[in-house]
């Protein structure tokens, strides 16, 4: 290198640093402590995932509005996990985006994912890299299990934190209210092949064989078959009074659909994989209603405390929240509380404590009652709501599944 | 429900799909029948296919929502909705062939089908770009009406797309076996120099298949939007494999092949997941469609002979 391309070169770098250093100005001492974020924003799912970030993005505002956290600014960073080529969300793209996230030094922690089947991608990426993420709505209960611990958390300390529940619940309440309140007595069982959807129609099987409902049937849609008419059709065969469906979106809606034509008075039951303002438009709306949803967290929509953070959220984002996008605000609000609780420890913000803080939290009278964790991550409050889509195609509270 | 008026039900559903397969695998089969190149941009000219029929409705007034209709609105409704979706196809078929095919046409190899392959997804994200990546409800004109056969029913909608089904199909088998054009198909086929040489004019021979076989995948793709009810970005691939199998099964290059292909195809997707379960739909159609190529590779109804179309 010559003389005077060392100093051009010299040059330039000081320029840099300068204006690096600049425009900051008098809050070039606030530090920035970035929430990675990694959802399905674009294919079947996008509405709800469209819901969740918002939840999140709410949270952040809200509290940059106050002057951040300890001393830190949060920052989201927003990618999709959804390729065309699945057309929903696809485990491989989430663990590419989260190796994005621990390349990064400046995320501390993450919201998400929606999916357990991303869930079982990550989990053990996050393991390695002592990084917390709280998922919003991801329910299967293997990636907490710590009998699968080598598997989806190979160090150890819990890292998938939920303030929802999981299917150990969501699926048998369920089956429990189909038992109990709707008096199912034979089932058909179908699932959507993802991790969610077997994972979660496996528990529902299970409880219902427990509690002696018939189940006459299992079987599997392929996401992408645009004919369900056969299945259907050998379900009407079997004359079961009541379908469950495991799964989400890109198979719900034209199950829905053809479900209608065939099968229009069966009990149809869902999950929170169903629980989708889309849901009604895309399967139509006399399709959509009478389905049962469920939702692995108490409800907050129609609680009366919740009608303020309704409005702001509406006012600020032109759209309907889901309880989901309540899970998701709070998840961001458990996150803060760790860093605060760092920095008051005098302690480095950096992810391990982050995720040693998040494991202790304790927040009392949130949106959704009190969070706290157990070992493994699980939030300790189990509650499981109903919904049912009525004739409009709206999603409307139906109370709290049955524990029996 | 008794078990033969199920197996009657599933039948129905299987000729149903059969009849969908049919008029995608006829565009496989007509292009391989001349140039002896697999065109897989037809799966994707089948999905932009239901994209154009859902924009014809659309600029007509009809949504997802909309009430279906009855008697002479819903005929004239038809009468004017396929020929435009089909003309639409045709011509997005005639633009490949000119654009993207005919300049690798006699190159030895597999760079004109890698080409196809390519053509595809060009076309898949396009869709994406301009529609999105969610499912769009299809307007439903046709109304659900249905009758019963002991417990088992046939709609409205499925007899509307038998009928329209086969008469396409007859409007083709005539355009081929009696017509000039039909004859120069024929002789392109069997010989594309010795047609050359007779004063054929094969660019055009080539550019008006392309043109027949997207069009009836045009008539496929409106088939689809009314019989399910919905379309994406997504359903080509299935849907169009399965068409492409029903036209290997049948012989490729031959027409009637292709039609009994996909019957055969439907019916044992129904009737396979009545038996078996549809988890394991791919798995008993490859596996039939292999069993056939290890007995007869030229298909159930082809021939070893230079005669194809």
């Amino acid at each position: 290198m010559t003389r005077r391309s060392l100093i051009g070169t010299l040059a330039v770098l000081l320029a840099v640093g300068l204006l690096m250093v600049l425009p900051g100005g008098g809050s070039a001492q606030q530090k920035v402590a970035k929430i990675g974020m990694s959802f399905p924003l674009t294919g079947a799912d996008a509405d709800s995932a469209d819901s969740i970030v918002k939840g999140a993005q709410l949270a952040i505002d809200e509290i940059n509005q106050k002057g951040g956290v300890a001393g830190y600014k949060l920052e989201a960073v927003v990618f999709d996990s959804a390729t065309p080529a699945a057309g929903q969300y696809d485990p491989a793209q989430a663990a590419t985006n989260v190796r994005k996230f621990v390349s990064d030094s400046q995320v501390v922690a993450l919201i998400g994912p929606q999916m357990s089947g991303e869930g079982k991608a990550i989990s053990p990426i996050l393991s390695e890299a002592d990084m917390a993420t709280i998922t919003p709505s991801s329910t299967n209960p293997d990636i907490t299990d710590p009998k699968f611990q080598s598997q989806y958390r190979p160090k150890g300390k819990a890292v998938y934190f939920r303030t929802v529940t999981t299917d150990a619940f969501q699926g048998p309440n369920m089956a429990n209210h189909a038992f109990h309140n709707l008096k199912v007595k034979k089932v058909y069982i179908l699932d959507d092949g993802g991790a969610f959807g077997v994972g979660i129609a496996d528990s529902f099987e299970r409880r219902a064989k427990e509690l002696k409902i018939e189940v006459v049937g299992r079987d599997r849609l392929d996401p992408k078959e645009a004919d369900y008419k056969t299945i259907l059709t050998k379900i009407k065969g079997l004359n079961p009074d009541g379908l469950y469906y495991g799964g989400v979106q890109q198979a719900a809606v034209k199950l829905a659909r053809q479900l209608h034509e065939v099968l229009p008075k069966i009990h149809k039951l869902g999950s929170d994989g169903i629980y989708d303002l889309a849901f009604p438009e895309q399967s139509s709306k006399e399709a959509a209603e009478g389905w049962w949803a469920s939702n692995a967290s108490p409800d907050v929509l129609s609680d009366k405390k919740a009608a303020e953070w309704i409005n702001t959220y509406k006012s600020k984002f032109k759209r309907e929240p889901i309880n989901y996008s309540i899970t998701a605000y709070n998840g961001v609000k458990v996150i803060a509380d760790a860093i605060e609780r760092t920095v008051k420890a005098n302690k480095p913000v950096t992810r391990s404590n982050v995720r040693d803080a998040i494991q202790s939290a304790n927040l009392k009278n949130t949106l959704q009652g009190n969070i706290a964790f157990d070992a493994n991550g699980d939030i300790l409050s189990k509650v499981v709501s109903l919904y049912q889509v009525d004739k409009d195609g709206k999603f409307v509270y139906k109370g709290v599944a049955p524990e029996k | 429900m008794s078990v033969a008026e199920i197996l009657l039900q599933q039948v129905v559903n299987g000729l149903a799909l059969g009849m969908m397969y049919a008029l995608l695998a006829l565009g496989f089969t007509m292009v391989y029948g001349i140039i002896e190149l697999i065109n897989f941009a037809h799966f994707s000219v089948f999905m932009t296919g239901t994209f154009f029929g859902l924009t014809v409705l659309h600029l007509m007034g009809f949504t997802g929502s909309s009430a279906s209709l009855t008697g002479l609105p819903l005929v004239g409704m038809l009468l004017l909705v396929f020929p435009v979706t089909m003309a639409l196809t045709g011509g997005l078929g005639v633009l490949i062939e000119r654009v993207c095919l005919r300049p690798v046409r006699g190159v030895s190899g597999t760079a004109p089908m890698i080409t196809t392959i390519g053509v595809a997804f060009i076309l898949i994200n396009i869709v994406l770009m301009i529609w999105g990546p969610q499912s769009k409800p299809f307007p439903k004109i046709i109304p659900d009406r249905r009758w019963a056969i002991g417990q088992a029913e046939i709609s409205l909608a499925q007899i509307f797309l038998a009928v329209a089904g086969i008469s396409l199909m007859l409007v083709l088998n005539f355009l081929v076996k009696r017509t000039a054009l039909g004859k120069a198909m024929r002789a392109t086929a069997q010989d594309m120099d010795a047609a050359k040489m007779m004063g054929v004019d094969i660019d055009r021979v080539i550019l008006l298949t392309f043109f027949l076989g997207s069009a009836l995948a045009g008539a496929g793709s409106l088939f689809f939007g009314f019989y399910y009810g919905f379309t994406a970005f997504y359903i080509g691939y299935q849907t169009g494999l399965r068409a492409f199998t029903s036209a290997v099964l049948g012989g490729i290059g031959n027409i009637p092949g292709a039609v009994a292909g996909a019957v055969i195809i439907g019916l044992i997707q129904a009737l396979g997941g009545q038996l078996l379960g549809v988890k394991w739909t791919d798995v008993i159609i490859f596996s039939i469609l292999i069993t056939v190529m290890v007995f007869r590779p030229a298909g159930l109804f082809g021939t070893q002979t230079p005669q194809k179309a």
